[in-house]
């Protein structure tokens, strides 16, 4: 088709601000899908997405519309993307593969700390950005005061924002109108070596990784050789084609397009997010600009709950890799757990992800240790060590520094909830960069925050400190030095490996006494005392004590008495079974699964105002 | 042991009231089945009789509920019409529980008449609040005319079952309790720790939040008195909850400890013999129409496999001061124990202290680790 035809665009919008019901009406407007088929959040795939109402693989789908009396018939190619800070570099992918964005916002909740960063993504790939105000229909909508905030951040005029409700599909047909007017058309050179971004890849048992391209410049048909540039690999491809809204074959995708490509190899970690594609022969000799290698910013330990499942794990693992190229994992062991793995995630929500699918998909029961960022470990001036595991830390003393992985984070709040977090952003080690006012009553702060202060409960700390109105995003800083100590819990004087953490210097104590004291009440009274003890290196700075057991016995034992104890005690013994032995001490699966639980709501995963 | 020193037990379940702490197998208002349920034992135990011939019986328990709801003739008839259809050696231990409500020096003559050589009485505590804690409907004084009109009547081998740990004791009143106990100079002592059954109307005080659950630590120390007061009062302690001058230890509940076997007549009582157990149907109703049709009154049953019965074995080897043979269990894990103050080694076998006896479920499953 003719590339003045063609615009491909995607939405952006903070979470809950309507992008998922946006899109249904666009599959609507554009008779993408047949009403009997039609379903809530179409366009959202996985069982997991539909129940947490998030976007975690980007889809694309290939529209005809024909705007009224306009001369032509147009391809819209709508790209959804994933929501999430954990996968930033996933969504500043798919909007490479755009010349435009909706930029979505609630017009009952207003800018979010998610429009902002989603703003500055858009902007920075250079896209055409549409605003548009959703829900005007809601009766706690202020529509004109959200299309002033909007207009001033986008830098145009609050008429040129646009109003819609997505959910009466209101206004939806002039808004793809104002894409097909101000979003440019792709200007790629069909004559040029083939170039193509694989924004995104599904895994298909039959056929193998499953890429969603772009292509930026030349042509390639559903048979031909191919090579991916960041590896080197060559493949035979299988097929091309577009999603409208099911895959359909077609002869060629070319400069411009929106499509997939069935590449003919079966692991996705070959065909990264961020890849070009080109000819096997004469090929392109640049790359296009942007990819980065995968890099996992938190990491836990899994272990299957019965010893027994680790080759299951292995298996599962194993086989999500194949569609997650982002998931990173190395066997492990630990003394109190048995065998596992250490694995790394973009952040927690994708942890979460993974767990629930190991669980969900693959049947198994898992033990998750509490997730830490990654360490690095610094001797003299050339010697770096990356820990991902803090017992691995290395023992005070032996190394000259320790760096840590940072972010700058924004947060959006009303102005009357500034005091409150600030305190929570200075009580986490935060230094603040920037700060200014969206509107007299809505402000705008950057803080330079530890990723480790993030990821446990900040987000949640956050919501109950502003009542639910302020959001959180963030982006990756940079590593940066900090005062670090590796803190380990003892029982009867032996580490338990599985609850060793590396925590800054003012907070070891307040680990070590908050883990000691949650220890007590889980870890059964046994025949002898325990000694649970919090430790910095040599030196104890909390202990707490598990007094000895002093009657287990039924008082009474005759005759039909004997059968019935028995049975307890076979009880008794099943349980015993499934308790982890350290040292002498025997500790319930219960009592690390209850340990370990982070008690935490990945940031970003709800919000706005409540 | 003699593996053939069988114990017969013989279940009455009626009682006055129903205690609020009591799981047992136990009736009030019934009374007027007891004429059909004393016929329906003599019945039973002439269907039992000829599967047991030629194994010699050297106790009889009569227990409850409470046997002494029963005229002390009905009593004395049935203790003859057992020993007509079982091998009951001359000198065997009779023992039948008595409430002290229910027993006078006349009744007690009368039962010594009829063959009763031991007695068992349900003191349970001699301080009144205790006793209205536990529902008892007997004052303490209650226990002590029962205990000298036992004396009276001719009984030299008499039992006072006391109760420890209820709602409200305080380790001064317990020690008073096992004093006076003491001073009465009975030949034998049982102390059970309160255990707060989930199906007793106790259980469901508990449950609802009304009363504390019992406290472990304060038993524990509850046992630990009993213990020392009673050595100074010349009692051994023989089994987790039971107290005996030399010689006085209960024949026929050593029989369950020791792993011999034993019959029980009556609704739901447990029989056991070669590594078999079975029980009776336990409503009173049934067990009658069973026998009264001629039938056993079969209710239930299990063949023990070699892994339970070694399991068996372990948990009633120790709870006795005897203990169990060292080549029994895993050396290393006795050493431990020994080491850790829970037993001993003597004569070739483990034998648990006062402190072991009262963890013997940890001791049993530190030891049946495959």
């Amino acid at each position: 088709m003719d590339q003045s035809l063609v615009r491909n665009f995607c939405i952006v919008a903070h979470i809950d601000h309507g992008k998922s019901t946006l899109a249904d009406r666009i599959l609507d407007l554009t008779h993408a899908v047949a009403a009997r088929q039609m379903r809530e959040q179409y366009l959202d795939r996985m069982d997991l997405e539909r129940e947490r109402g998030i976007t975690i693989k980007a889809q694309a789908v290939r529209l005809r519309y024909h705007p009224p009396g306009a001369p032509d018939e147009y391809e819209l190619n709508l790209i959804d993307t994933p929501g999430h800070v954990d996968f930033t570099y996933e969504v500043s992918r798919s909007l490479a593969a755009c010349e435009g964005a909706i930029l979505l916002v609630d017009a009952a909740q207003g800018i979010e700390a998610q429009t902002l960063a989603n703003f500055h993504l858009a902007r920075d790939a250079g896209l055409t950005i549409v605003p548009v105000v959703n829900k005007i229909d809601l009766p706690a909508a202020d529509a004109d005061e959200t299309a002033r905030e909007l207009a001033e951040l986008v830098d145009r005029r609050p008429e040129d924002v646009l109003r819609v409700s997505a959910k009466s599909g209101q206004g939806v047909e002039e808004l793809l109108g104002a894409v097909i007017e101000r979003v440019p058309p792709p200007r790629g050179r069909l004559d040029a070596p083939l170039r193509a971004l694989i924004f995104d890849s599904s895994y298909d048992t039959y056929r193998g990784v499953v890429a969603y391209i772009r292509v930026v410049d030349g042509g390639i048909a559903g048979r031909s050789r191919i090579r991916l540039m960041s590896n080197g690999v060559v493949s035979e491809s299988e097929e091309v084609g577009a999603f409208a809204p099911d895959a359909t074959p077609l002869p060629k995708l070319e400069a411009g397009d929106v499509g997939y490509l069935v590449i003919g190899v079966k692991d996705v970690r070959l065909a990264k997010v961020g890849d070009t594609v080109t000819s096997a022969e004469k090929g392109a000799r640049d790359p296009l600009p942007g990819y980065r290698e995968p890099k996992p910013m938190v990491w836990s330990g899994l272990y299957p709950a019965e010893g027994g499942d680790y080759s299951l794990l292995r298996d599962a693992l194993d086989r999500l890799k194949l569609s997650d190229a982002a998931l990173a994992y190395e066997p492990e062991s630990s003394l109190a757990l048995g065998f596992g793995f250490r694995c790394g995630f973009l952040g927690l929500l994708h942890m979460d992800i993974v767990k629930e699918r190991l669980e969900r998909e693959f049947g198994l029961e898992l033990i998750a240790t509490a997730p830490n960022v990654e360490f690095r470990v610094v001797r003299g001036d050339s010697e770096m060590v990356e820990v991902h595991n803090p017992s691995e830390m290395p023992p005070p003393g032996t190394y000259d520094r320790v760096e840590e992985p940072f972010v700058l984070a924004t947060v959006v709040t009303p102005s009357a909830y500034l005091g409150p977090v600030m305190e929570l952003c200075q009580s986490r080690r935060g230094t603040l960069v920037d700060m200014k006012y969206l509107a007299p009553e809505r402000a705008e702060i950057h803080y330079l925050l530890p990723l480790a202060e993030i990821i446990f409960d900040f987000f949640d700390q956050l919501k109950s400190r502003t009542r639910g109105y302020a959001s959180l995003d963030y982006d990756h800083w940079g590593y940066e030095e900090s005062s670090l100590v590796r803190v380990d819990i003892l029982l009867q004087g032996e580490p338990v490996d599985a609850f060793s953490s590396v925590v800054h210097r003012e907070k070891a104590y307040q680990y070590g006494k908050q883990m000691v004291e949650r220890l007590r009440e889980l870890i059964p009274r046994q025949l002898f005392e325990v000694a649970i003890q919090a430790a910095i290196g040599s030196r104890i700075v909390a202990r707490e004590t598990v007094r000895a057991k002093r009657k287990d016995v039924l008082a009474k034992c005759y005759g039909g008495d004997i059968t019935r104890k028995r049975k307890l005690l076979e009880k008794q013994k099943e349980g015993k079974r499934r308790m982890r032995r350290v040292g002498r001490v025997d500790v319930p699966q219960e009592a690390f699964i209850a340990a370990l639980r982070v008690e935490t709501t990945p940031a970003g995963t709800s919000g706005g105002r409540k | 042991m003699s593996g053939d020193a069988a114990g017969l037990y013989v279940h009455v379940p009626f009682c006055l009231t129903r205690c609020g702490y009591c799981d047992f197998n136990t009736y009030a208002g019934l009374d007027h089945l007891a004429g059909r349920y004393v016929r329906a034992l003599a019945g039973e135990a002439a269907l039992a009789g000829p599967s047991w011939a030629g194994v010699s019986f050297v106790s009889i328990f009569l227990g409850g509920g409470t046997p002494t709801m029963l005229s002390s003739r009905a009593l004395g008839e049935l203790i003859g019409e057992l020993r007509g259809r079982f091998d009951v050696t001359a000198s065997a231990e009779v023992t039948t529980e008595a409430n002290p409500d229910t027993v006078d020096t006349p009744s007690l003559a009368a039962l010594r008449e009829g063959g009763v050589t031991r007695l068992s009485m349900g003191a349970q505590s001699f301080d009144p609040t205790v006793l209205a804690a536990l529902e008892r409907i007997h004052s303490p004084q209650a226990a002590r005319r029962a205990f000298a009109a036992a004396r009276a009547a001719g009984f030299d081998n008499v039992n006072l079952d006391l109760i420890y740990g209820a709602h409200g004791e305080t380790l001064e009143s317990w020690e008073r309790t096992l004093r006076e106990a003491a001073a009465m100079r009975p030949e034998h002592l049982s102390c059970y720790a309160l255990t707060v059954e989930p199906a007793t109307a106790l259980g469901r005080k508990v449950a609802a939040g009304r009363i504390p659950p019992t406290d472990p630590d304060v038993q524990a120390e509850m046992y630990d008195l009993a213990c020392s007061v009673l050595r100074q009062e010349g009692y051994r302690h023989y089994e987790v909850s039971n107290w005996a001058r030399p010689g006085f230890e209960c024949l026929h509940n050593l029989g369950y400890w020791e792993g011999r076997p034993y019959l029980g007549l009556g609704a739901g009582a447990h029989s056991y013999r070669d590594g078999r157990r079975w029980w009776n149907v336990r409503p009173p109703q049934q067990y009658l129409e069973e026998v009264e049709s001629g039938r056993l009154p079969l209710g239930g049953g299990e063949v023990l496999t070699d892994d339970e019965r070694r399991m068996e074995r372990l948990l009633l080897g120790l709870r006795v001061a005897e203990g169990v043979p060292v080549e029994w269990i895993d050396g290393r894990q006795g050493e431990e124990f020994v080491e850790q103050g829970l037993a001993e080694v003597r004569a070739g076998r483990l034998t648990p202290t006062d402190r072991g006896m009262l963890l013997a479920n940890d001791l049993v499953l530190a030891l049946a680790e495959p």
